[in-house]
């Protein structure tokens, strides 16, 4: 019923939509989300033909083109059958009106009846948002943000609209108040054409079926709300959901690296993408279905950059690792977790080459690992679990940074020395003469770590193997090598394998999570879910111990009063 | 802060103290020609003589003066053990590495050759060889290294055992370098303190056996040794040319034997920037 076609919309010469496809029928529910400035405003108000831009394209409603309808006819459909909620609750009421009569205007302009019954209408439907008598002779300021929230929905409900756009609806109101409205909401948008317009996520996911994520005027994703945000495959969605701070989200906050630019040439997103290839800065992505979800991404959404497959290794006659399968997306975070002795380590040694497998295939960007050349050493790197015994006492700072370069044979003396410098930089570390002298006995156990961390980062690689890599360090020094680590995973889109027997660690940094057991993953999800809901019986043991401090602290006070009530 | 080995060898007083033991008795040998003007071998026409301006230490029973085969002297004890350090050392070395590095029937077969010449007692073994070849200098430094590499070879053997499974080994094999670079970079640095203190002790324990086997008469009789020396002043000891015969001989031989092992001492302590850390500990 609703249709957009090739939407674009130009204020001077900033481009703010750049071509938008959206095709929706009565009933459907589609929530457009994107940062601030990517356009979700002016595609409603493009439906509402109310932008005063520069528009091409088409906004077609039951066969209608509305942008080439006439002003008189565009004003006599809006709010009848095109209706709209404003962002700001404060500013879309005229003060010096009783609400009433706000309301009662809105149904007089569209229908030629009399005054008393105008009036009965209005009153009627601000009853049905929950606003009695009393409340509907108001005037605007004398109600609070969710009333003259509900007198908003109720005046875009007046004159009962096909379509319905809601623009950041709850933007100014708290949690409770946002309840009861989302309550509204729905009922409000049954059976109609809805557009939600907002950054709130979990609004759009109580409120609609479907989910366009917009960024600088381009759909990037499209698909079901649950699907998207449960499996976001844009990288720009997931980033969207990585800086959400949802109930279930138990990775810290994570932001999307740069700011958006609009007018960008190629992909509008490749300047802050992290997997951007060549192509990506040249030609823009058409939005196309791949496995079953709409994405505009030249390398089909976020890729898998190590998968590993049926991976066995046994020494001598003993099993470490049986039927490893196991996949790390780009910019993402798989914790490996397990007891001891379970076979995390072994596999990333086998992982790096540092053991050999016995059979199976490892696949590193789409193509099987054969054998472990430079060109692998520089996408894969490894961070070890004791930095004061992964660098050699024997050398400095610099020297341990330069190793890899030396290695690999990358660049000239001088190049080598900016680069060491860089990425000493990049782990927040001093590059001072003075700095770069220093011996690893002569740093902390945090310091050594970051150059430890510099030197698998000279080479610029795409995953990062950590075995265990804050278990040498105290629980502050370790957040602050952990928030690098996951700095660096928003900068640089590293995948990382984080190898811990620490849950309650892992549950902090990784997106996935594996659960080892005598060579065996158990037990495999979104971190969030398998912890909250953990399937194999050894993944609930492992939660169990992992619980907080909190209950032993309280259990050993308890235990004095105990002992002191015998009987 | 770099390691500058040779300034904290300057800076250490017992490596200093090592180092300037060994230079002069270096430059005994080395300028052996220009500090004496007879020749070791001759007879100056007077036996017994004491010091004089001539003869700073006399002559000897045979009329020798005794100051140029000290000289001379000092040249066979250096040589000998410089030659032996270089030699044995590299035995162990190549035998102790390989083996760590390539196991299997191979390393098997060496740690057996090493037991079984551990448990052969040297000194005696030697002194029956030398008996029966009357050994020239070159045939001595052989024997010698042939029968001190043993020991040396286990350790460079666990060394590089060990060494090779350290992390920073496996970080610098995830950075893609090759068996070269690790062998260069990684186990060589840190076997050298190791390699140098064989090196001293081997070149320790050749000057000693050099001394001692000439001192039993054993080795062959044209070469000038102090331990031949000191065997010959004994047997005049009722007179008093020890004076100038036995004691500068012998002190000769103990500051070439002191000399070494505080050097070997230094050296250790400069080469390991582990021991520099304790070292500024004690000076702060």
């Amino acid at each position: 019923m609703l249709q957009i076609k090739d939407l674009k919309v130009a204020f001077g010469q900033a481009e703010v939509l750049r071509g938008i496809d959206l095709n929706l029928d009565a009933g459907d529910s589609l929530s457009v989300v994107g940062e601030s400035g990517a356009g979700k405003t002016t595609l409603g108000l493009c439906i509402m033909g109310l932008v005063t831009g520069k528009v091409s394209g088409e906004v077609r409603f039951k066969g209608k083109d509305l942008l080439k309808t006439s002003e008189e006819d565009l004003r006599r459909m809006r709010g009848r059958e095109i209706a709209m909620v404003f962002q700001n609750v404060e500013d879309a009421l005229d003060p010096v009106q009783r609400i009433q009569d706000q309301i009662a205007e809105a149904i007089h302009i569209h229908n030629n009846v009399t005054a008393t019954e105008v009036e009965l209408r209005a009153k009627r439907l601000l009853l049905s948002v929950g606003l009695n008598g009393d409340k509907a002779r108001a005037y605007p300021h004398q109600l609070s943000g969710g009333e003259r929230q509900r007198v908003l929905i109720s005046m875009a409900l007046a004159n009962d609209p096909d379509v319905l756009i809601l623009d950041e609806p709850t933007a100014s109101l708290d949690a409770l108040t946002k309840a009861d409205i989302l309550k509204l909401f729905r009922s409000a948008i049954a059976g109609r054409i809805s557009l939600v317009i907002t950054h709130d996520l979990s609004l759009a996911a109580g409120l609609t079926e479907q989910m366009a994520v917009l960024y600088a005027g381009r759909v990037v994703e499209l698909g079901r709300t649950d699907e998207l945000l449960s499996d976001p495959r844009h990288p720009y969605t997931r980033g969207l959901i990585r800086s959400y701070p949802g109930m279930t989200m138990t990775k810290d906050l994570q932001g999307i690296p740069g700011r958006m630019d609009h007018g960008l040439g190629g992909c509008p997103f490749h300047g802050r993408c992290t997997q951007r290839i060549e192509i990506c800065s040249i030609k823009m992505p058409p939005l196309r279905k791949i496995k079953g979800r709409l994405i505009a991404c030249h390398r089909g959404g976020i890729v898998p950059l190590l998968e590993i497959r049926h991976l066995h290794k046994s020494f001598d006659s003993c099993f470490a690792l049986c039927d490893i399968n196991l996949t790390l997306y780009e910019g993402e975070t798989t914790a490996l977790v397990g007891e001891s002795g379970s076979g995390k380590s072994t596999l990333s040694k086998v992982i790096m080459g540092l053991y050999d497998q016995d059979q199976g295939e490892i696949i590193l960007e789409g193509q099987e690992v054969s054998k472990r050349d430079a060109a692998f050493y520089s996408r894969v790197q490894m961070i070890f679990q004791n930095p004061k015994e992964s660098v050699s006492h024997r050398m400095n700072v610099l020297d341990a940074v330069l190793e890899p370069l030396n290695v690999q044979k990358k660049g000239d003396r001088e190049e080598r020395l900016v680069r060491a410098k860089e990425v000493l930089d990049c782990v927040e570390l001093p590059f001072s003469d003075d700095f770069l002298e220093r011996y690893p006995h002569q740093l902390s156990g945090g310091e050594v770590q970051r150059v430890a961390i510099a030197r698998a980062l000279a080479l610029g690689p795409k995953l990062l193997i950590a075995d265990e890599p804050t278990s040498a360090l105290d629980p502050s020094v370790q957040a602050k090598i952990l928030k690098l680590l996951m700095d660096l995973q928003e900068k640089m889109g590293l995948a990382m394998l984080f190898v811990t027997h620490d849950i309650a660690l892992a549950r902090k940094v990784s997106d996935r999570i594996a659960v080892m057991l005598k060579g065996q993953i158990v037990e495999m999800g979104a971190t969030n879910e398998v912890l909250s809901h953990p399937e194999h019986s050894y993944t609930r043991r492992l939660v169990e111990c992992a619980k907080s401090y909190q209950r032993n602290s309280k259990e050993i006070n308890q235990r004095p009063d105990r002992d002191s009530n015998p009987g | 802060m770099h390691i500058r080995p040779f300034r904290d060898l300057i800076n250490d007083r017992i490596a200093l103290s090592g180092l300037s033991m060994l230079a002069l008795i270096s430059f005994m040998a080395i300028f052996a020609p220009a500090l004496s003007d007879y020749s070791p071998y001759d007879y100056t026409g007077q036996i017994f003589s004491p010091p004089s301006a001539n003869h700073p230490l006399g002559t000897d029973s045979m009329g020798q003066d005794i100051w140029s085969r000290l000289l001379y002297g000092a040249r066979t004890s250096l040589f000998v053990a410089f030659a032996v350090a270089i030699l044995s050392s590299a035995l162990s070395l190549f035998i102790g590495a390989t083996s760590a590095l390539l196991g299997g029937i191979y390393e098997r077969f060496w740690m057996r050759v090493v037991d079984a010449m551990i448990s052969i007692p040297t000194i005696i073994v030697m002194i029956l060889v030398a008996a029966y070849l009357r050994p020239s200098i070159f045939l001595l430094i052989i024997l010698m290294s042939l029968f001190s590499w043993p020991g040396g070879a286990r350790i460079v053997r666990s060394q590089v055992l060990s060494l090779k499974e350290k992390m920073h080994v496996s970080a610098a094999r995830t950075f893609g370098a090759d068996w070269k670079h690790i062998l260069i970079n990684h186990i060589t640095p840190d076997l050298a303190p190791i390699i140098i203190a064989m090196m001293i002790q081997d070149a320790r324990r050749a000057v000693f056996m050099e001394a001692g086997l000439a001192f039993l008469g054993v080795s062959d009789p044209m070469m000038i040794s102090w331990g031949k020396m000191m065997q010959q002043a004994l047997a005049f000891t009722y007179l008093n040319v020890w004076e100038w015969w036995l004691v500068p001989t012998g002190l000769a031989l103990s500051l070439t034997l002191v000399g070494l092992s505080f050097l070997g001492f230094g050296l250790e302590a400069a080469m390991d920037p582990r021991l520099q850390k304790y070292k500024q500990q004690r000076a702060d």
